[in-house]
């Protein structure tokens, strides 16, 4: 019976979005940690330990994270119900309540790692330029919540749109900066601070201006873009506009 | 009886291999300005665990007349005072005690500017030198708050107090924060001007820990590695040379670019590594660990990345696993800085750079550079070295302690530190004071570990007397429940770089 209402509710929630915030919870393993957070009463998957060019950036203990995540269709990972896509915003303030490691557990194993938690076993592939724009393209840039720091994956964004422009001998750069707002599952709003879009808009031009881009405009939106509680992650960006 | 002959016969190997690579070893050791020596392009000394081997890479260097050898400035002392072949290519503590009892305090290394507490303490008395005889550590006086390279005042994201000044130079009227001149004065060890090729290497545009733009280099306008000095001040070995010579040598007119370019070739060609051990006997030897001695590091290419396990940061020693109880020691330490995982925790500029937090990782996670052990990024980490509670000072208010207690406060409108907050008491507040902020405070650029017998005591601020002492430190900071003989494995390791 209860197995029977627990099918059940998982088939309800399953494509839901869950967007919460709490303390993480690290699970360790035989291999990699696993990454879990809890929001009423029931646990979610968030990832796994990777690599610094992954594009899932773990949570960190002494920090709340702000999870925004679709219930994804399969088993529990590592106890968790996946969340597939996530997005995971560490929180900056530090929180010394937010510091649950649970030992490994027979019958709890990560999924399969790219890279184990010793030395890499996997040599560097050749760098391939992933730039095969024409005409004018437009760049995303995307940030945690309530951040400007440049993570692996946007710091590549970076460099591919200051390599287009050059390429092209672009006729105009043009970078917009924006703030969000993240609309929790609970109805609450959380807002991005104020003038972040001018300091993400700013340090972008400063990096292609550095990175030998001439001709950069900067311009940004004070005003927060209004959450909706499914694309909230999309809208915390800075958009590089290369026109040839 | 077995035991002694077997180190009996080590000794007699590796005495027969140095005089074969190795000239002169009874020579006076400690090398003066404008001595006029000849250094030969192989040289070896006696360390605290054998022999540490240098390599003039271009041959048998002149010190007459050489810029790096000369006094350049008003206080008698050159480059070598403190960049000593003996020491490494740094200079230990040890070495700095016999030479104040040699000379009577009156070695120019022991410059009232910063070879002393304080240049107003008295100069004559032992204890006003106390932290450089102790610990190694000279005064590095930084402006507060920090300027660009135009000479405009840096934005800083905290206010800095001093809370405890053992030495009285942060409080002075005349040289402290609230003098004519703000000024912070923090106290730390000279890096071996050595296997500099693989410290300069890997300059990248963007960094990957701030996601900023990398410091360039003022000439070439190229972005540099940014792992010059324990808080990356510095973006070149050209301007770290002229900064020395104004700063260390209290120069009164700048030195000629041929001088800066004399140093700079100096140092560029100029290789330090442990090349014998007391129980280890000749260590560069053909079948064994090719990343032993300086010859491999002259000849190894500079910024690969060894946190792999098919091309590691020092290279395979399987070869010397199954032999002798030393070797294998260290065969079996190699593999723990390669292979033994433990949970790195709370390392502002390793867990908060997406990695998370912990991160079951091992050593070589950071210690990724091949040869040196370095990190290829712009180096600076918060291990908990300088910073309250993991410091590794005895405690906050030891009387023990000679160092310097800042508390810093964070404005509410910066990022804090990630793992301490917006309040941190720190003896050296580290990039942050070249930064101007607050995730940087207590962040230290990693060292190489090359050549460190020659050259105790360890960490940037001369907290640890001994590799034991290294390792303890790592055990109690990340909980790496090491045994006994897993750390002297460790250390042994550590002992043949």
């Amino acid at each position: 019976m209860r197995l029977g209402l627990f099918i059940v509710s998982a088939i309800v929630a399953l494509g839901q979005q869950r967007n919460f915030v709490s303390c993480p919870i690290v699970r360790d393993t035989k291999t990699v940690p696993c990454f879990l957070a809890e929001y009423e009463g029931e646990t979610y998957y968030l990832g796994i330990q990777q690599d610094i060019t992954s594009d899932f950036h773990p949570p960190q203990l002494k920090h709340e994270v702000l999870v925004e995540g679709r219930v994804a269709s399969g088993p529990r990972v590592c106890g968790g119900i996946p969340l597939q896509p996530v997005s995971i915003s560490v929180l900056k303030e530090v929180n010394l309540a937010c510091n649950t490691l649970l030992p490994a557990e027979p019958g709890i194993e990560a999924p399969a790692a790219p890279r184990g938690p010793g030395p890499s076993s996997r040599r560097a592939e050749p760098s391939r330029s992933r730039e095969n724009f024409t005409g004018a393209h437009e760049f995303s840039v995307l940030y945690s919540f309530n951040d400007d720091y440049l993570e692996y994956a946007a710091n590549q964004v970076v460099t591919e749109a200051a390599a287009y422009a050059k390429r092209i001998h672009a006729s105009a750069v043009k970078v917009a900066g924006y703030r969000a707002t993240t609309l929790l599952s609970n109805g609450d709003r959380l807002v991005e601070k104020a003038g972040l879009a001018e300091k993400r808009a700013q340090n972008i031009a400063t990096l292609l201006h550095g990175l030998g881009v001439a001709g950069v405009t900067v311009e940004w939106k004070n005003e927060p873009e209004p959450g909706d509680g499914q694309t909230d992650p999309s809208h915390r960006r800075v958009s590089i506009l290369v026109t040839p | 009886m077995r035991k002694l002959s077997f180190i009996a016969i080590f000794i007699a190997a590796f005495a027969v291999t140095l005089s074969a690579q190795y000239q002169d070893r009874s020579k006076s050791t400690w090398i003066e300005p404008n001595s006029g020596a000849v250094l030969p392009e192989f040289d070896a000394f006696d360390s605290n665990e054998g022999t540490i081997g240098i390599v003039n890479a271009s041959g048998s260097v002149k010190t007459e007349g050489h810029a790096f050898f000369m006094a350049l400035g008003t206080n008698g002392r050159a480059c070598v005072n403190c960049h000593q072949p003996t020491y490494g290519m740094s200079v230990s503590a040890t070495a700095l005690l016999e030479r104040w009892k040699q000379t009577d305090g009156k070695d120019p290394v022991f410059a009232a500017f910063d070879g002393s507490n304080c240049p107003g303490l008295p100069q004559d008395k032992e204890s006003s030198h106390s932290l450089l005889l102790k610990r190694g550590l000279f005064r590095i006086p930084l402006q507060w708050p920090p300027k660009n390279a135009d000479g405009s005042p840096k934005p800083v994201e905290f206010t800095i107090e001093v809370v405890r000044d053992p030495g009285g130079c942060n409080t002075s009227a005349e040289y402290g924060l609230k003098s004519a001149d703000p000024t912070i004065s923090v106290y730390r060890r000279p890096r071996p001007a050595a296997n500099l090729k693989y410290v300069v290497s890997g300059g990248r545009p963007i960094v990957l820990k701030t996601g900023m733009l990398a410091d360039v280099d003022p000439e070439t306008k190229s972005p540099v590695a940014m792992n010059l000095m324990s808080d990356a001040r510095e973006a070149t070995l050209q301007t770290q040379a002229m900064s020395a010579i104004m700063g260390h040598e209290q120069a009164s007119v700048s030195p000629t670019r041929k001088q800066i370019e004399q140093i700079v070739e100096y140092e560029s060609q100029v290789y330090a590594a442990q090349a014998a051990h007391i129980f280890g006997g000749p260590l560069a030897v053909p079948g064994g660990p090719a990343s032993l001695g300086p010859v491999a590091l002259r000849d190894h290419k500079a910024g690969v990345l060894g946190d792999n396990d098919y091309d590691p940061v020092f290279g395979s020693f399987n070869s010397w696993k199954g032999t002798d109880y030393y070797r294998a020691s260290v065969a079996r330490g190699a593999d723990i800085f390669m292979f033994r995982q433990f949970w790195l925790r709370d390392a502002a500029h390793i867990n908060s750079i997406g990695l998370g937090n912990p991160l079951k990782r091992t050593c070589a996670t950071c210690h990724n550079a091949q040869m040196t052990g370095q990190d290829l990024s712009a180096g600076w980490v918060d291990v908990g070295t300088t910073n309250y509670p993991t410091w590794t000072e005895p405690s906050t208010w030891a009387d023990s302690s000679e160092l310097p207690v800042f508390k810093i406060t964070c404005s509410r409108d910066a990022d804090p530190h990630p793992y301490l907050g917006r309040v941190i008491y720190t003896t050296d507040p580290g990039r942050a004071l070249i930064s101007g902020r607050c995730v940087d405070v207590g962040s230290i650029v990693m060292q190489q570990l090359r050549g460190l017998s020659a050259r105790a005591p360890y960490f940037a601020n001369g907290s640890a007397k001994t590799l034991r002492e290294v390792v303890d430190f790592y055990d109690r900071r990340f909980d790496m429940k090491l045994t006994d003989g897993e750390k002297e494995d460790l250390i042994n390791f550590l002992g043949v770089l």
